[in-house]
């Protein structure tokens, strides 16, 4: 990573989270515009017991919005991009399991759902497209740094409160390219 | 000269103290955001949990308190009554018998119903056709809780006893459920009886059940039939709903026309 630059590298991160923020508003969006709808797409993967497909399929949208306002916002971003990895890994199993035990459904990642025709599932370009967020989780997970986020504001806001006497002290050998992380603040001493 | 070195050296120990203090100043005020970012992380996660299980609930307990509004089809003059778990419906001397195979939370069933209900109340006064409902649980597990499918099969039936079964079976789909959504219990299929004009019996007829074994095995009889079986439109062949029969043979009902034809030719064509 330290060859390319790390502006560039922001620049990618910061589409990458936008990127992953849409996904998570629209699937959510459409999902809780319909929430019978997507009571029939849980249940019908036919995973969790009769008594948790309602309240499961009821809070799941909802989570998804979250996930991504947090995500557009860019706050906690390390973290929404673990839950969102980890979601998005219950849903590639969800999905490989149906596969796997001969269901004939439809994914409703982007609502719809429920049972079809077995000429009709599509079960590897879910699968994949599911692998694509999951790389775009992965990514922030990585490397969380953005432009034009919570977290970079909150950054930016301690760091001018101790940037006074770090350049009066100069003791810092010119590390003021990279407003930093914990580590950085401590290193060299 | 060896004074100002001792000085520089000093002033750069002092300085050495000044960046580890605010090293740790520093450590601690990241501690704190990252503490602010995580507590906003979780208290919005747990919202959106919490508020989406509460909205579904508020969404069923509405549902839950509302009446179903009765429907009356206009002055039916034609005889109902239960027969061997199907409802059969029309004057004896009908000639043409068409079996339907309705399920209450079917949406296209609702549809068909909108469309040709009142030709078929025309059809059923002419004494033309007879008509034998049968009512299954198709999609019984489509509603949320499962069950309604059933429950409102049950119910018609017991419609049916009670003289009631042409307005109760309008009234029903006129205020059909979602799929997915919660259906109607006992009690509000009960008190849709009571607002038509049925008694106790009625009433006890919906509450214990007493046709949803029936209800139950007339959807194993027509989903076991290959003759009822029909394309899905998608290569495979399927029992569904609504299906309409004439002496066994399934009849495209989809053309707006077919029971003026089915009138006109005497045979499903």
């Amino acid at each position: 990573m330290a060859s390319v630059s790390p502006r560039l590298l922001d620049a990618i991160g910061t589409l990458v989270r936008l990127g992953l923020a849409a996904v998570w508003l629209v699937a959510g969006g459409i999902k809780a515009a319909d929430l019978n709808q997507n009571y029939l797409a849980v249940k019908a993967y036919r995973v969790l017991p009769d008594a948790w497909v309602s309240p499961v399929s009821a809070a799941q949208p909802f989570v998804e919005l979250a996930l991504g306002v947090l995500l557009l916002l860019g706050i906690g971003v390390r973290a929404v991009s673990v839950l969102s990895a980890v979601l998005l890994l219950l849903f590639i199993a969800g999905v490989a399991q149906s596969w796997a035990r001969g269901l004939t459904i439809d994914c409703g990642c982007f609502g719809g759902g429920g049972q079809v025709s077995a000429s009709q599932t599509r079960y590897p370009q879910e699968i994949a497209r599911d692998v694509g967020f999951l790389a775009l989780a992965v990514w922030l997970a990585v490397r969380p740094r953005t432009w034009l986020s919570v977290d970079g504001w909150l950054r930016r806001d301690q760091h001018a409160l101790v940037d006074v006497p770090e350049d009066a002290g100069d003791a810092d050998g010119g590390t003021e390219e990279e407003p930093a992380s914990p580590a950085r603040a401590q290193e060299g001493r | 000269m060896g004074g100002a070195q001792r000085n520089a050296r000093k002033q750069k120990q002092k300085q050495t103290q000044a960046a580890k203090a605010v090293a740790a100043a520093r450590g601690t005020s990241n501690d704190r955001a990252k503490v602010i970012v995580g507590v906003i992380v979780v208290v919005v996660l747990a919202a959106a949990v919490v508020g989406g299980v509460l909205y579904q609930k508020n969404k069923a307990n509405q549902r839950a308190e509302a009446t179903i509004a009765p429907k009356h089809v206009a002055a039916a003059n034609y005889p109902v009554r239960v027969d061997n778990g199907t409802v059969l419906a029309g004057k004896e001397d009908a000639k043409i018998t068409v079996d339907l195979y309705e399920d209450f939370l079917c949406p296209v069933c609702g549809q068909f119903e909108k469309r040709d209900g009142d030709k078929i109340q025309q059809q059923l006064n002419a004494g033309t056709v007879k008509f034998r409902y049968h009512i299954i649980d198709l999609l019984n597990d489509r509603s949320n809780p499962p069950g309604y499918s059933q429950a409102a099969g049950n119910a018609a039936l017991c419609a049916a006893e009670g003289g009631k079964f042409p307005d109760y079976h309008l009234s029903l789909y006129d205020a059909q459920p979602q799929e997915g959504g919660r259906g109607y219990d006992n009690v509000q299929l009960g008190g849709l009886g009571k607002a038509l004009g049925m008694g106790d019996a009625f009433t006890n007829c919906v509450n214990s059940g007493k046709y949803s074994g029936q209800v139950q095995q007339q959807y194993d009889a027509a989903s076991s039939n290959p003759a009822l079986q029909q394309d899905t439109g998608q290569g495979g062949k399927a029992f569904g709903t609504p299906t309409v029969a004439v002496n066994g043979k399934t009849l495209n009902w989809s053309d707006p026309n077919w029971l003026d034809n089915l009138v006109k030719t005497g045979t499903a064509g």
